[in-house]
């Protein structure tokens, strides 16, 4: 069962909630952080207005959250459940209020300053959904394994990549056609019985069907859409759930050859009278909107016990229907003297401002923004990330007064950029430090020293930077043990060496105090980093720097070693280097460095070395943190041991907008 | 064509007439431009109150527990600023926020705006630049947890500090003469219904203690990427809140800049937000 269902603004405020079973509030409050704020996964584009079923589920802590998001109106509707539970009926519960909620209540969440949203009715609204889709879904619930089936499809059609996403109105149809396709399959192969009969008594036990987590909990629209036509239909067996799943697959083959390519000849008997459907389904894709109408009030008839007050199921229906009417005829585009007219304005509004920016006046000055950034050593992956999430951002929006497109786009990219590099918390060293070296009298955490590690791949300047990091600390009079963990590389040991023999020297009128900690060559790299940190809590070394070996990402072997690693040094930093320098491999390299540290563990941040050498180059900071979500910490900016610099969203901004 | 040719004779020769109605088009068309522009946009010279705070911590509940008087409505995470309009009484003829969320409420009112601002790491900028900003801003209430304060010391004192000192320089980098308006900040020790609630005399003594750490151990830190070498040298002092070069922070010290800062407890879930009304009633 649905545990709650909540309609909420994107300033926070819950405007209606229907709450079944306690939930905790920090499942929604994780949910927003991840999906909307940190934009975690290659989830970008999903915050358009795009149905349930194309926005990925939410899993936390034995829930699953389904979502839709209005972007004009800055809502969005969660319901939550049990991730044992399989509602098929949820996405289009969550779509069907989204539209009511939506056309009633519109008006209010438009208005200026205030949060007050009378939505008191909407309970009835509610219930009327709830209860019409459960009894409808009480029909399907004997289906599952269809549903389960045809999801995998759905897995593939759904994410059709880099094209734009078709208007709703469009897919839409071409999925009614996959649905009706199956129809006379089922009727055919099964005979078909009475609707009052295939409805069972008690509708909502059947739907209670446990899924095996992944794709069973994941309900394609294409298959409710499938049920939905099918509702008719007796509730098949086995046989016609098999056959169901070709069915859809054929149709998609046709589309992408046109019709007349019939040479698949694989066919079935049934294929004769599915390819005759094709052409009614498109009828029938236009005339979805009437049919539920009629389904539903069928359906009220039938399921005794459940009144529900004629009126309302009429006027939902209305709302549902003429929604999808627009959707379906949203397509269609006005008149020469109309468009005309639009092109004038629109001139005098580019230059005025005011102007409502479509997807057209977008995709040229964004396409421009997206070449610059590459030609900022951008990776393209993330330049394109970049570029569909500023523009999802802008479509629909008003430019300023006297504001052109370019200063538009260039504002909403640099907040873009902003909201990308500003790490979640930001990190003070030297207060982190403090609080593990020298905990508070009050707390029973006992002192010991913090563990610094860098990792990356040969060349990037990791001794470089450990030792630059070790002469800040010593600046601030900490003892720092440096080890070298680097057992592979001949010189590696006698490199640290030499770099402590200088730090000892640059310091030692400061008061910090460094020595090494080296087995020699040869040795297991997470022991000798073990021994290292249980001889720095003994002597009473502040801070332990970890030095390892290069590594190149892509050879499983060595990065294997780092799990080991990760787990007998366990350091409370892992920082990764990354030069400045590297192109689209940095991607690459910042996403196997992140995966490498086993379960539960991942990089802590970046060092950005030889920033220096690349000028306004910077795009390899926004590769690596669209790659990892792990924050850049510090840069390096030159070869002296103070040249180093903690990172400053501000700048990298700077740099990457700069024209030059 | 000849009235034409008339008309602009008449037009381009100098005369009294001529002269007048140019000069009068010369002048007033700017002005009328400037009221046509500004009435256009409403809403600009409100005076407003910025809510700040760490996540979590209940600023949307205070929100709109002062728009609806009666109680908070549940709320999660925001991710955009909201602000709402909401009037204090002038003449001291009500006292309380739940009268004056009524619609009826009796005497005259100054109506201002409540700015609510998301307090994720990642979407401080819009709060921050709201501060630099030129609106007519009237108090910052820093909502914070006091229930759970002993685990988020270090990032409320973090986010603590940097509004402070954004409030700081606010005072010191008035262009013109005169000096900006004070702009006060009140510490809302928020959910002082929870047992581990710690009381407002210690919520603010620990703050004190880590804001001075921050303090110390920022002035020590690695400079920002971007700051020239050399650079750095004069801009140390603008770095330092507070007294320059003293041992302890204290709120006190932000008095030097016309910041006062009030460490007051209360709760959103049990109405108790009286004082932190009083405390905006005044400002506005």
């Amino acid at each position: 069962m649905l545990d709650t269902f909540e309609i909420l603004t994107t300033s926070g405020v819950v405007v209606w909630s229907r709450s079944y079973a306690a939930v905790s509030p920090s499942i929604v409050n994780s949910f927003i952080t991840d999906v909307f704020i940190e934009e975690k996964g290659a989830i970008a584009g999903a915050k358009d207005d795009q149905p349930t079923a194309s926005n990925p589920p939410y899993r936390a802590d034995q829930h699953t959250l389904k979502w839709t998001f209005s972007k004009e109106l800055g809502v969005i509707f969660v319901a939550v459940y049990r991730s044992l539970l399989h509602l098929s009926w949820i996405d289009k519960l969550v779509d069907n209020l989204k539209t009511i909620f939506v056309d009633l209540y519109g008006d209010q969440l438009k208005k200026p300053n205030t949060t007050l949203v009378h939505c008191h009715k909407f309970d009835e609204y509610f219930d009327q959904q709830v209860r019409q889709l459960e009894s409808s879904a009480a029909v399907k619930g004997s289906q599952p394994s269809a549903a389960a089936l045809v999801s995998d499809d759905e897995a593939v059609s759904g994410n059709l990549g880099d094209e734009p996403p078709l208007p709703p109105g469009l897919k839409h149809r071409s999925i009614a056609q996959n649905g009706a396709q199956e129809l006379p399959s089922t009727t055919e192969s099964t005979p078909v019985v009475t609707p009052s009969n295939s409805r069972p008594s008690t509708p909502g036990t059947s739907h209670l069907v446990v899924g095996k987590g992944g794709p069973m909990a994941k309900m394609s629209r294409r298959a409710r859409k499938m049920q939905n036509t099918s509702a008719p239909a007796s509730s098949g067996d086995e046989g016609p759930a098999r056959k169901a799943k070709k069915a859809p697959k054929k149709g998609r083959k046709w589309n992408a050859d046109g019709y007349a390519s019939e040479e698949d000849d694989v066919q079935l008997d049934y294929s004769a009278a599915a390819n005759a459907a094709t052409s009614e389904s498109e009828a029938e894709g236009r005339s979805t909107a009437m049919e539920s109408i009629d389904s539903s009030t069928w359906g009220t008839k039938t399921s005794k016990g459940q009144f529900v007050l004629k009126d309302l199921d009429d006027e939902v229906n209305d709302i549902l229907a003429s929604a999808q009417a627009k959707s379906t005829g949203s397509s269609s585009s006005g008149g020469l003297v109309n468009s005309g007219f639009s092109t004038i304005s629109g001139l005098f509004r580019n230059v005025v401002g005011g102007k409502t920016l479509t997807k057209e006046d977008l995709r040229k000055p964004m396409d421009g923004m997206k070449e610059h950034l590459i030609k900022k050593n951008v990776a393209p992956e993330a330049a394109v990330r970049l570029r569909d999430s500023v523009e999802h951002e802008l479509i629909g929006l008003k430019t300023g007064s006297f504001e052109s497109i370019d200063a538009r786009i260039a504002k909403a990219m640099e907040a873009s950029l902003t909201k990308m590099l500003t790490p979640t918390s930001s990190l003070d060293l030297l207060r982190e430090v403090d609080a593990v070296t020298r905990p508070s009298t009050f707390s029973s955490v006992k002192p010991r020293p913090y563990v610094i590690s860098v990792v990356g791949v040969n060349g990037v300047g990791k001794s470089t930077n450990l030792s630059k990091i070790c002469f800040f600390l010593l600046e601030n009079k900490y003892k720092v043990l440096v080890v070298a963990g680097d057992t592979f590389r001949s010189g590696a040991v006698e490199q640290l060496k030499v770099h402590v023999r200088n730090l000892k020297e640059l310091t030692q009128r400061e008061g910090g105090k460094v020595e090494l900690f080296e087995k020699g060559y040869g040795g297991d790299a997470a022991t000798v980093a073990r021994d290292a940190v249980r001889t720095a809590s003994n002597e009473g070394f502040d801070v332990v720097l970890i030095d390892t070996a290069g590594r190149r990402h892509n050879d499983q072997r060595l990065m294997s070693n780092l799990e080991k690693f990760a787990k007998f040094a366990n350091p409370d930093k892992i920082l990764m280097v990354g030069e400045a320098l590297v192109g689209n491999d940095s991607v690459a390299q910042a996403q196997n460095f992140n995966a490498s540290f086993g379960q539960g563990r991942t990089l802590d941040g970046f060092i950005i070395s030889k920033c220096d050498t690349v000028g306004d180059m910077v795009g390899t900071i926004v590769s690596i943190v669209h790659a990892t979500n792990v924050p850049v910490l510090f840069v390096g900016v030159g070869q002296h041991y103070e040249d180093i610099r903690s990172f400053s969203v501000k700048w990298a901004v700077k740099k990457l907008l700069s024209n030059n | 064509m000849d009235d034409l040719k008339h008309y602009l004779e008449y037009i381009l020769t100098p005369s009294t007439p001529v002269f007048v109605v140019g000069a009068l088009i010369v002048l007033l068309v700017p002005i009328l431009v400037h009221f046509y522009i500004s009435s256009a946009t409403p809403y600009t010279n409100l005076p407003s109150i910025l809510l700040i705070g760490p996540p979590g911590a209940g600023k949307t509940s205070l929100l709109t527990l002062l728009e609806r008087g009666d109680n908070a409505v549940p709320t999660h995470t925001s991710q955009i600023t909201q602000s709402v309009e909401l009037t204090v009484s002038t003449d001291g003829g009500i006292q309380s926020f739940r009268d004056a969320a009524r619609d009826d409420a009796p005497g005259s009112h100054k109506k201002f705006m409540l700015v609510d601002t998301p307090g994720h790491g990642k979407l401080r900028e819009s709060a921050m630049a709201k501060i630099n900003a030129n609106d007519p801003l009237k108090g910052v209430v820093f909502v914070l947890d006091a229930s759970a304060l002993d685990e988020n010391l270090q990032a409320t004192a973090n986010y603590l500090f940097d509004v402070l000192l954004a409030l700081q320089k606010r005072m010191g980098v008035g262009k013109t003469s005169k000096a900006p308006h004070a702009v006060h900040l009140l510490l809302a020790a928020n959910k002082a219904d929870l047992f581990t609630a710690l009381p407002a005399s210690l919520v603010k003594s620990n703050l004190e203690a880590e804001l001075g750490r921050i303090r110390q151990s920022r002035s020590k830190g690695l400079k920002a990427s971007g700051v020239a070498v050399g650079e750095m040298d004069d801009e140390d002092n603008e770095d330092w809140l507070g007294e320059y070069g003293a041992e302890k922070f204290a709120f006190s010290q932000m008095r030097e800049f016309d910041v006062e800062v009030d460490v007051v407890g209360g709760s959103v879930l049990e109405g108790k937000v009286d004082k932190w009304w009083d405390w905006i009633s005044e400002r506005v």
